[in-house]
């Protein structure tokens, strides 16, 4: 899967938040509605409402636009993206230590001696 | 530069911090290691200017004869425990920064650290029950913590 990485940044910057993980982890047992994801947080349905505008905005929740109560549902996607990005970084690393080790012990038998 | 988060590679070496920072630091060893995986980094792609404000470049030629040239400035140079490089054009300014630590038994500990990686991983970490219901962050970061600790 492609995302562009400004679309990674909108993603990383919605998950900074406690309250907005808060939130995907009450969407991760089920969809629910602004009243239904209001009830545990000591907040207003205005304050849950922009919370949830910012994870729209980065896709990390669908909301269906026809029904009244506009239920909301995660969208796993974009997450597993942004865990595939860092995995990614680190990979590179991984492997170019893989690789220095492996000069490192040619440099060791070049010189007959360990370093 | 916004600071969104940042991300730690911890790896130990049975060199001397001095040949690692050498390692990083010197066109000819860097030819035979900078990868990334499916990819060559021939030696005249390699610039490096070792001083702070000085470039850094590699371009690595992939399988299919695509080139990518990062493209950093040093801003710390300090052989040999620590090593800061930017790279401005990736997301608002990468930092990498390497130390060497040495463990005084003939292996050196390389620490990587990059910043303005974004967040999520962090503080993610630090709140341990957000993973659970999300499976491949959870096992993502799972695999983090065994390696770090």
């Amino acid at each position: 899967m492609t995302v562009a990485e400004d679309e990674l940044s909108l993603v990383f910057s919605a998950l900074a938040d406690p309250t907005r993980r808060a939130i995907l982890e009450r969407l991760a047992e089920g969809d629910a509605t602004v009243s239904q994801l209001t009830e545990p947080f000591a907040m207003t349905q205005q304050a849950v409402s922009k919370h949830l505008k910012v994870l729209e905005r980065a896709r990390l929740i669908t909301r269906t636009r026809t029904a009244q109560s506009r239920p909301c549902a995660l969208d796993t996607e974009r997450l597993d993206a942004a865990a595939g990005w860092i995995a990614r970084h680190r990979e590179v690393w991984a492997d170019r230590h893989d690789r220095l080790e492996r000069h490192l012990a040619a440099l060791r038998d070049r010189d007959g001696e360990t370093p | 530069m916004t600071e969104t988060g940042e991300m730690t590679y911890r790896r130990v070496h049975r060199a001397s911090p001095e040949l690692l920072f050498d390692c990083m630091t010197t066109p000819e060893h860097l030819t035979c290691f900078w990868g990334p995986a499916g990819t060559t980094t021939p030696l005249d792609g390699i610039v490096v200017d070792l001083r702070p404000g000085g470039t850094f470049e590699t371009t690595m030629v992939g399988d299919d004869g695509g080139t990518y040239t990062m493209k950093a400035t040093y801003a710390e140079v300090r052989r040999p425990e620590r090593l800061v490089w930017i790279e401005p054009g990736v997301e608002g300014g990468m930092k990498t920064t390497i130390t060497f630590r040495d463990l005084g038994d003939g292996r050196t500990e390389v620490v990587t650290h990059q910043t303005n990686v974004p967040a999520a991983y962090l503080s993610a970490e630090a709140r341990a029950g957000f993973a659970t219901s999300l499976d491949r962050f959870d096992a993502y970061l799972a695999g983090l913590n065994r390696e770090d600790t």
